[in-house]
């Protein structure tokens, strides 16, 4: 008995797993396959905005998959493309900005040409021209990485500064601020990842700048604006403001747990800090610093990511279509992934919703979206270029001699051989 | 006379008894850094098991503020862990790619190792030299060439992608091989007296007598499948074709990662490689000796 169990148990199995040992999978015609990297964020507002269009298009369905990694979505793509084979590619794919133009140059003719159906003037002109190559762009702008000086408006109080004393301020102003709040209250300034470039990003695009010239090439040497950047860099560190982390976890765990007062970051960011609500009404949001220079400005960004539909797709017209329906003209989707996911879209119109005008208890009680999205117009466009990745890395590598008081122009010397050398 | 002799015999006996007395407590310490260096480096190989256990049942904010005790979340992750993963499928996925790639290997690469090892020539030496050769060959440069053949088979997208290139597996052929020389050649010659033909022999007498090289072979072969990575990451692309380490990688990456619960799939997803170290353990380490009874 037992014998014949097992023997049909083992028949079972193998018969199961025929299914899908010889099968191809191909995708059904009428449904969207879209690729992303976070279910509860872009993977759920996605979602939401395939039901949207599905109730009007009953015949187009929409396959949301969140099961692969950021990383690993870049490495499926990137083996595909360059092997030119679009088996199993989705019709949708999620791209970062900074990371786009690496795709549309190296592999052109693999992604559809959105401008072309979409009116981009609605979006956020820098988070359009991210994903420009060539006159034509190519994605449908999605979150933004607006970002903004989030603080603990409890530590700060304590030291005796208001909102308005963090409003519209530079970066050298809040290192005196954070030298005034560890003093009072024993709390550092922020905390930083030394292989993390963000903070040094997000000061330059400030000025409008980033490590390229118009033609690609390196633009690191006499780049003003990083050389400030990685200047007050050194200085919270010098100042003694700075609690160094290493990885993801330790970065969100120190800020989430109060130890550090503020913390400069994307709008992403809100989920996180929310999900502690016993700290509800203790932070505050203030207007990214800007730096001590001509042409900096108190708005930045710091990642975002934007959808791409490939030109390898069965069902283009339909995804085209249904970027055009929902993501470029349904105001109140936007009104509802704001409250639900915390999504910041780039569609500018957004921010005359109820949603975008409410006022936020966990933030005191400010208008935090609105501001965000005021922000989000006034962000400096800059040409994220193709070889971002490795001048962050060359940065990356000069960041613990510059914080120990190094020489900033042999670093940034430093940093233009080492990726020059790599860009080759 | 006798007293120098009396001296340098008093001397020789003094430094015999200093050196006894001396080389105890010398051995005592030499043997407590030992283990004190042993206990280090169990430490360190203990503590990520350890830490993975004990944040399997903490909550992600605990375990993100270093909490290092074990707390009451097991079920909680469990129960997080299960509704955002379709864990049968996605195990079955994980078991059935390494069990059937694990037996293909090992039928395949014995036999490539006992055909070397018994049929010598000067071409079979060539051929095996250059199998060693391409072993410093990276993966990562066989990738795309490997892709466009598997698309063009339109085998994109199954398992058999995943398992057919890892069934030759060179490095288990060059193990094979290396074993097969400590198999005494007398018993072939026996069994060939006694009328076996060449696959009797190899099923018969080899496979029995090299019992503990397949275990070790076993154990190497099904781990390297179970984690392998890189390879089932490009060529399998729907989430319910994909195995349970390309899952947990996909929820490390989430914007606000809940870490009890890719703790508890961690536990989940070690626990196959460990029950099958445990139950070849014996048979690992004569394996890796060479032993043949």
């Amino acid at each position: 008995m037992n014998r014949i169990a097992s023997r049909r148990g083992r028949l079972l199995g193998l018969a199961l797993a025929g299914i899908s040992f010889f099968s191809v999978a191909a995708a059904s015609a009428g449904e969207i396959s879209v690729w992303v990297w976070d279910k509860a964020f872009n993977g759920d507002t996605m979602r939401e905005a395939g039901a949207l269009y599905t109730a009007d298009h009953p015949d187009v369905t929409f396959n949301v998959d969140d099961s692969a990694s950021q990383d690993d979505i870049r490495a499926k793509l990137q083996t595909q493309l360059l092997a030119g084979s679009t088996d199993g590619l989705p019709d949708i794919v999620l791209i970062q900005d900074d990371i786009a133009q690496k795709y549309l140059q190296s592999f052109p003719g693999s992604f559809e040409p959105l401008s072309d159906s979409i009116d981009m003037s609605v979006f956020a002109p820098y988070k359009v021209a991210a994903a420009t190559y060539d006159g034509k762009s190519y994605s449908l702008p999605f979150d933004s990485g607006v970002t903004g000086l989030f603080y603990r408006s409890d530590y700060l109080e304590a030291a005796g500064f208001k909102a308005a004393d963090l409003k519209d301020i530079t970066w050298d102003r809040l290192v005196e601020i954070g030298t005034e709040v560890k003093a009072k209250t024993g709390h550092l300034l922020l905390d930083l990842d030394l292989n993390d470039t963000g903070v040094i990003r997000m000061m330059m695009q400030s000025a409008g700048q980033w490590y390229f010239n118009a033609d690609g090439s390196l633009h690191v040497i006499d780049n003003a604006p990083l050389k400030k950047a990685l200047e007050t860099y050194a200085k919270f560190y010098t100042a003694g403001l700075v609690k160094p982390v290493s990885g993801w976890a330790e970065y969100t765990g120190t800020f989430t747990s109060g130890e550090v007062a503020a913390v400069p970051v994307g709008v992403w960011i809100t989920a996180t800090i929310k999900a502690n609500a016993d700290q509800s009404g203790k932070w505050a949001v203030a207007p990214i610093p800007r730096l001590d220079m001509e042409g900096s400005v108190n708005a930045s960004n710091q990642g975002g990511s934007s959808w791409y539909v490939l030109s390898s797709s069965d069902n283009k017209a339909e995804a085209i279509d249904f970027l055009k329906t929902v993501w470029a003209g349904n105001k109140d989707f936007y009104q509802d992934i704001l409250i639900k996911r915390g999504a910041v879209g780039s569609l500018l119109a957004a921010r005359e919703g109820d949603a975008y005008k409410a006022s936020d208890d966990f933030f005191g009680g400010a208008p935090v979206w609105q501001d965000f999205s005021t922000w989000l117009s006034q962000i400096p466009s800059v040409d994220y270029g193709t070889f971002t990745a490795e001048v962050d890395s060359a940065v990356q590598a000069q960041l613990p001699g510059i914080i120990a008081g190094g020489d900033i122009d042999a670093a940034l010397q430093a940093i233009n051989d080492q990726a020059q050398q790599q860009m080759q | 006379m006798t007293s120098t002799t009396m001296a340098e015999n008093t001397g020789s006996a003094a430094t015999k008894v200093g050196v006894a007395t001396s080389a105890a407590p010398f051995r005592l310490i030499r043997r407590g850094l030992v283990y004190l260096l042993l206990s280090i480096a169990a430490f360190i190989s203990v503590f990520p098991f350890y830490w993975m256990i004990v944040g399997a049942t903490n909550l992600s904010a605990d375990v993100i503020r270093g909490k290092a005790t074990l707390g009451g979340a097991l079920f909680t992750n469990a129960a997080t862990f299960f509704a955002q993963v379709d864990a049968p499928r996605i195990f079955f996925n994980s078991a059935f790619i390494a069990v059937v790639a694990t037996a293909l290997t090992l039928v395949i690469s014995s036999l490539a190792g006992y055909g070397f090892e018994m049929f010598r020539s000067r071409v079979r030496e060539r051929i095996f030299g250059l199998l060693l050769l391409l072993l410093s060959i990276p993966f990562a440069a066989m990738m795309v060439p490997l892709f466009v053949m598997f698309s063009q088979a339109k085998l994109v997208n199954t398992y058999v992608a995943v398992i057919l290139p890892t069934v030759a597996s060179i490095f288990i052929i060059f193990y094979f091989r290396q074993a097969t020389k400590a198999f005494p050649t007398e018993l072939r010659d026996a069994a060939k007296i006694d009328g076996l033909k060449e696959w009797q022999i190899f099923v018969f007498v080899y496979l029995p007598v090299m019992r503990s090289t397949y275990a070790a072979a076993t154990i190497i072969v099904f781990m390297a499948n179970w984690n392998n990575y890189l390879w089932p990451l490009i060529v399998l692309q729907t989430a319910e074709n994909k195995t349970i380490t390309l899952i947990l990688s996909a929820l490390t990456s989430a914007y606000t990662p809940d870490y009890g619960m890719i703790l508890f799939g961690t536990v989940l997803a070690t626990l196959p490689t460990l029950i099958i170290f445990f139950l070849l353990q014996r048979r690992f380490v004569e394996g890796m000796l060479g032993a043949v009874k």
